[in-house]
């Protein structure tokens, strides 16, 4: 089939699954008491009436009028009410995503051209040097739970050397800006310190915000790299033991291009479906290390909201997060077809 | 008639895990300038290690031990062994093709055809290309008015120059990862398509313009191997090894490759080493034959000469194995050795029928029985 | 037949079976990661099983009636109780802040560990093989709905789910493991699924089909065997990944209860202790450095052990 009905019937098995998420989420909520599940309609701290609440929005229907009333409310963007951002929880979200944005946006190339380069070096250079240490850091990064790495990460280069504070900015940095945005002189374009500090001139913020970002940065891509590295050196190894590697070298083509141009084409293809996978990675990833750093971001929002019993906004979050990462795998599989024709035309 | 390949004690060891496989023990063979040699044999017997140790293609963990493979170039005869690689790279694909047993997977899936052969015409006849490429400047000049496009021909017309001149020069590889002003490259691809949809009509595929934007999973077995064909014979070379080229085929496609192998030989005059288990082939395309068995040759002969009289009991046996109707089956009785360890002397001694005690101790000498019919066995 | 001709029919027939064994065992061997991984989960299994012994069981009032938690050292001014102290020799590892046993919190936290990776991994591998073997073999719409709702899982990233799970049913270390079993299962179940599915369709089962095996004697004799390395690989390295999550919720406060054995919430207790002042940054290491040092270890065993596996064990890959 074409591409186009490749798309189109991709998008169509989206209904179900979304379908699916809704229902999940909400079959979770109904392990709360009625007390709890009302914060989607009101404010929990303003309710003095708990029982009208309850009969006011239903709360004790049958679970099919529940989840219908539910979903309406979902759908037009009320998840409720959530006292961990004291808005309601897709404001609250919003204002959360850009210090989480950042982190992602810096880690990300790290993580895809470094794993890329070393899976392909550690395949063709297979059982040699290169091979084994690639093997052991990328078993390490495995291995390691994310929030120790950011504490070692922290106490040694923060707490021995005093470089790279945890946090989003420096107080300085921070007062400028809250001042800068109360009277006007700062305007926050993207969220994105980084951006906004070139966007605004003030370059000293920028390198700011890129020195508070480098160990979140690194923890990030040491617990990414691993599965990367991997999954490229074993795609790049079945690649190299193809026909058309030994054709291509019959043909007169250097070891270079035999590998870059033949091998690496098709190794990359399996490596693309693993992009999907990273995204849910870094959702998760950002949790523990914005944690850890102390980065104002939607995962350290969830993990204190998880332990303030802030249901909402935790419940928010996995919708967001299950949103996201459907349809990062439904835009990878449709760019996965794109390239591989066999895919496509086959 | 001189010699274009000479193989002279050629031993291919492998070292596994399992033991060393001994893949070949001296290995002597030679190719007449212009003939098709065909070499038999029975799975594992080291064809196709003999084919590959001609272009150094040889996989890991083998190693070739000891042998000279020489080669008749336009000015002298080389040792192939003895060659760096970077001159063996210059040899592959332009002196001396190969093409393998199973088109599909000889064929990058992600590339079109077209992009495959021009590959082989870009690396090897890059000057012919370039030329190409400075006449189509030059009428493409001829019929602007001046302005823009005047200009960028001229530059092209500069680039292209330089480029014969100084292929490898600094300022070209330079300018040629800027990446708006590299599509200057693209008349020199041009050019490639366009000797690749010329060499895919002469391998009579119909419509090449089309085939040659398709990838190679669209097109039938037949069809994928006179694209591998068309890349092994683009650059005209001396020296066509096919491997088995039919074998993965349908029994009529292999009668149409043949056919197609026998009718381009006559146009590009190359010499051929034909691979094949397969006698009937044989006996349909080739000049001479020789017969390996377990990593030795063991008889070479005249195609005529060896169905006639063939003197080895290991080509005796395989001749008479031939399914004839209406006579019975005939096989050669045991199965081909372990080549971690071998028979000790003669390879075959296990399942010769006419086994000696002295077949089982000494390795026998290559003999010239007839007028250019030679066997390796103690019989004679 | 006798007896004896019948033995001998038996070892002939197991000797490319134990041919290969052979040959594992020798892979194993000449691996030195996969040795090291064994060496290091041989380790952690003797601290569980002589955890009483190494680090025994205080009584009340220090300790608590649960050996599971961990003893409180009175003998500390409760002035002094809430920072730590470094490594002694009444603590081999020195304290955590309010005063509990870093090293008694650190040898149970291996049972702690062991227990809540096996039972994970068993009980997502039950439920899996029970659901997988229903879908693969019935097919049709079943294997449709079982899908499907495999599906609506994997929508979520792993460990939100378990947070989302765990908020709705209480925080502690047995809803920790409820939750990572419920989000689990499918991952097995689409294995084993697909390993039923393949072998199916594999020549083998259709040649033993021609000859006219039972349904039954195809799965135990045909697809089990080829299944179970894929089956045996996942569960290695999926006790790994398992400790690390529930390491990672005890640590946000959403697992182990405050003084439980368990390295997570150990290191939860370290995070105001990370850097002390500018002249002795590094003063309370033994906190989190110690606790990180036993999780990184542990599940680093498990992973080598599953990368050996492997390796070992894909046929592809056993080129000689």
């Amino acid at each position: 089939m074409g591409l186009k009905a490749y798309v189109v019937r991709r998008l169509i098995m989206l209904v179900p699954i979304m379908i699916g998420v809704t229902l999940l989420i909400f079959a979770i909520t109904q392990l709360f008491e009625p007390i709890a599940r009302a914060s989607i309609y009101v404010n929990p701290i303003r309710v003095r009436d708990w029982n009208a609440v309850i009969e006011r929005y239903g709360l004790n229907d049958p679970v099919y009028v529940q989840y219908f009333r539910w979903l309406n409310e979902v759908l037009r963007g009320n998840f409720g009410y959530s006292q961990e951002t004291r808005s309601f929880v897709v404001k609250g979200l919003l204002t959360k995503i850009p210090a989480t944005a950042e982190l992602v946006l810096y880690s990300a190339p790290f993580i895809i051209i470094l794993g890329i380069y070393l899976g392909v070096k550690s395949a063709v250079h297979k059982d040699k040097a290169i091979d084994h240490m690639t093997r052991i850091v990328a078993i390490i990064g495995w291995s390691l739970p994310s929030f120790w790495s950011a504490i070692i990460l922290l106490s040694i280069f923060y707490g021995i050397f005093g470089m790279f504070p945890p946090g989003r900015l420096g107080n300085t940095a921070q007062h400028f800006i809250t001042t800068g945005a109360r009277e006007g002189t700062y305007h926050m374009y993207t969220g994105l310190h980084t951006i906004d500090g070139i966007l605004n001139g003030e370059l000293w913020i920028t390198w700011d915000a890129l020195n508070h970002l480098v160990l979140p940065c690194a923890n990030l891509t040491l617990i990414q790299i691993a599965l990367l590295i991997r999954v490229m050196r074993s795609s790049m190894l079945e690649a190299l033991g193809k026909g058309y590697v030994v054709t291509a070298r019959a043909k007169g083509l250097a070891e270079k291009e035999v590998i870059n141009k033949h091998a690496r084409r098709n190794a990359m293809i399996p490596v693309i479906t693993l992009s999907a996978l990273l995204i849910a990675g870094m959702l998760t990833g950002v949790i523990i290390t914005e944690t850890v750093f102390n980065i104002p971001g939607i995962g350290a929002t969830a993990a204190a909201a998880a332990i303030h019993h802030d249901t909402p906004f935790v419940l928010a979050f996995a919708m967001f997060a299950a949103v996201l990462f459907v349809t990062t795998n439904l835009l990878v599989d449709i760019l996965y077809a794109y390239i591989d024709p066999r895919i496509r035309l086959g | 008639m001189s010699n274009l390949v000479e193989i002279q004690g050629l031993v291919l060891r492998f070292y596994t895990y399992e033991g060393v496989v001994k893949a070949l023990e001296g290995v002597k063979l030679n190719l007449i300038d212009g003939e098709t040699l065909g070499v038999v044999g029975e799975t594992g017997c080291g064809k196709t290690m003999t084919a590959l140790s001609i272009l150094d293609l040889i996989p890991p963990p083998g190693k070739i031990e000891s042998g000279q493979i020489f080669f008749k170039g336009k000015e002298k005869t080389i040792d192939l062994l003895e060659q760096k690689e970077a001159f063996l790279r210059g040899i592959r694909g332009k002196d001396i093709s190969m093409i393998f047993q199973e088109p599909g997977s000889a064929l990058n899936p992600v590339y079109t055809v077209e992009e495959q052969i021009s590959e082989v015409f870009m690396l090897h006849r890059r000057e012919e290309l370039t030329v190409a490429a400075i006449e189509a400047i030059e009428r493409d000049a001829e019929s602007a008015r001046g302005g823009l496009r005047s200009f960028i021909y001229g530059i092209q017309r500069r680039i292209y120059r330089k480029m014969l001149k100084n292929p490898r020069s600094l300022s070209l590889r330079f300018l040629s990862r800027i990446p708006v002003v590299n599509r200057y490259k693209r008349r020199l691809r041009k050019e490639a398509k366009k000797e690749s949809i010329n060499i895919l009509r002469q391998m009579e595929i119909p419509d090449p313009e089309r085939v040659a934007d398709m990838y190679p999973h669209e097109l039938s077995g037949g069809m994928q191997q006179r694209v591998v064909i068309a890349m092994a014979l683009a650059c005209n070379p001396t020296l066509l090894i096919a491997d088995e080229p039919t074998t993965s085929l349908d029994v009529t496609v292999q009668a149409q490759i043949l056919d197609l192998i026998k009718k381009l030989k006559e146009t590009f005059k190359s010499s051929i080493i034909y691979i094949t288990h397969d006698l009937g082939v044989v006996a349909e395309t080739c000049d001479r034959v020789a017969v390996m068995y377990a990593g030795n040759v063991v008889e070479v002969a005249d195609v005529i000469e060896i169905f006639k009289n063939p003197l080895h009991p290991y080509t005796k046996g395989l001749i008479e194995s031939i399914p004839r109707p209406g006579k019975d089956f005939k096989s050669i009785k045991g199965t081909v050795p372990s080549l971690i360890n071998p028979p000790p002397g003669c390879r075959f001694n296990p399942r010769c029928p006419k086994a000696m005690e002295k077949c089982s101790n000494v390795k026998p000498e290559t003999i010239e029985v007839k007028k250019k019919h030679f066997v390796s066995c103690h019989l004679y | 037949m006798g007896v004896g001709s019948r033995l001998r029919e038996f070892r002939r027939s197991m000797g490319p079976t134990i041919r290969e064994l052979r040959f594992s065992i020798s892979r194993i061997k000449k691996s030195p990661l996969s040795i090291m991984g064994l060496a290091i989960i041989a380790f952690y299994a003797c601290l569980a099983l002589l955890a009483p012994v190494l680090a025994p069981p205080v009584p009340p009032p220090m300790g608590k009636d649960d050996p599971f938690m961990m003893w409180k050292d009175i003998n500390i001014p409760a002035r002094e109780r809430v920072i730590p102290h470094p490594p002694s020799s009444v603590h081999p590892f020195g304290t955590t802040e309010g005063s509990y046993d870093i090293f008694y919190g650190c040898i149970w936290g291996t049972i702690t560990a062991f227990r809540v990776g096996f039972l994970v991994v068993v009980g997502s591998l039950a439920i899996g093989l029970f659901i997988g073997s229903i879908a693969g073999y019935y097919g049709g719409i079943i294997d449709e709905i079982i899908m499907r709702f495999t599906d609506i899982i994997f929508a979520f990233p792993a460990l939100i789910l378990a947070m989302a799970l765990i908020v709705a049913l209480g925080r502690n270390l047995d809803n920790v493991m409820l939750a990572l079993v419920l989000v689990g299962w499918p991952g097995y179940t689409r294995v084993i699924r697909g390993e039923i599915l393949r072998v199916r369709s594999e020549d083998y089962v259709e040649a033993a089909k021609a000859v006219g095996c039972s349904d039954l004697r195809i799965i135990v004799k045909h697809v089990m065997p080829n299944s179970i390395y894929a089956i045996l690989i996942m569960a290695s390295l999926d006790i790994g990944a398992i400790v690390l999550y529930a390491a990672a919720l005890s640590f946000l406060g959403l697992g182990a209860p405050t003084g439980y054995s368990d390295w997570g919430q150990l290191i939860a207790m370290s995070r105001n202790y990370i850097y002390a002042n500018i002249s002795s940054p590094m003063k309370y290491w033994y906190v989190y450095t110690i606790p990180g040092i036993f999780i990184f270890t542990f599940v680093l065993g498990w992973n080598l052990l599953g990368d050996a596996f492997r390796d070992i064990l894909d046929p592809t890959m056993r080129r000689r």
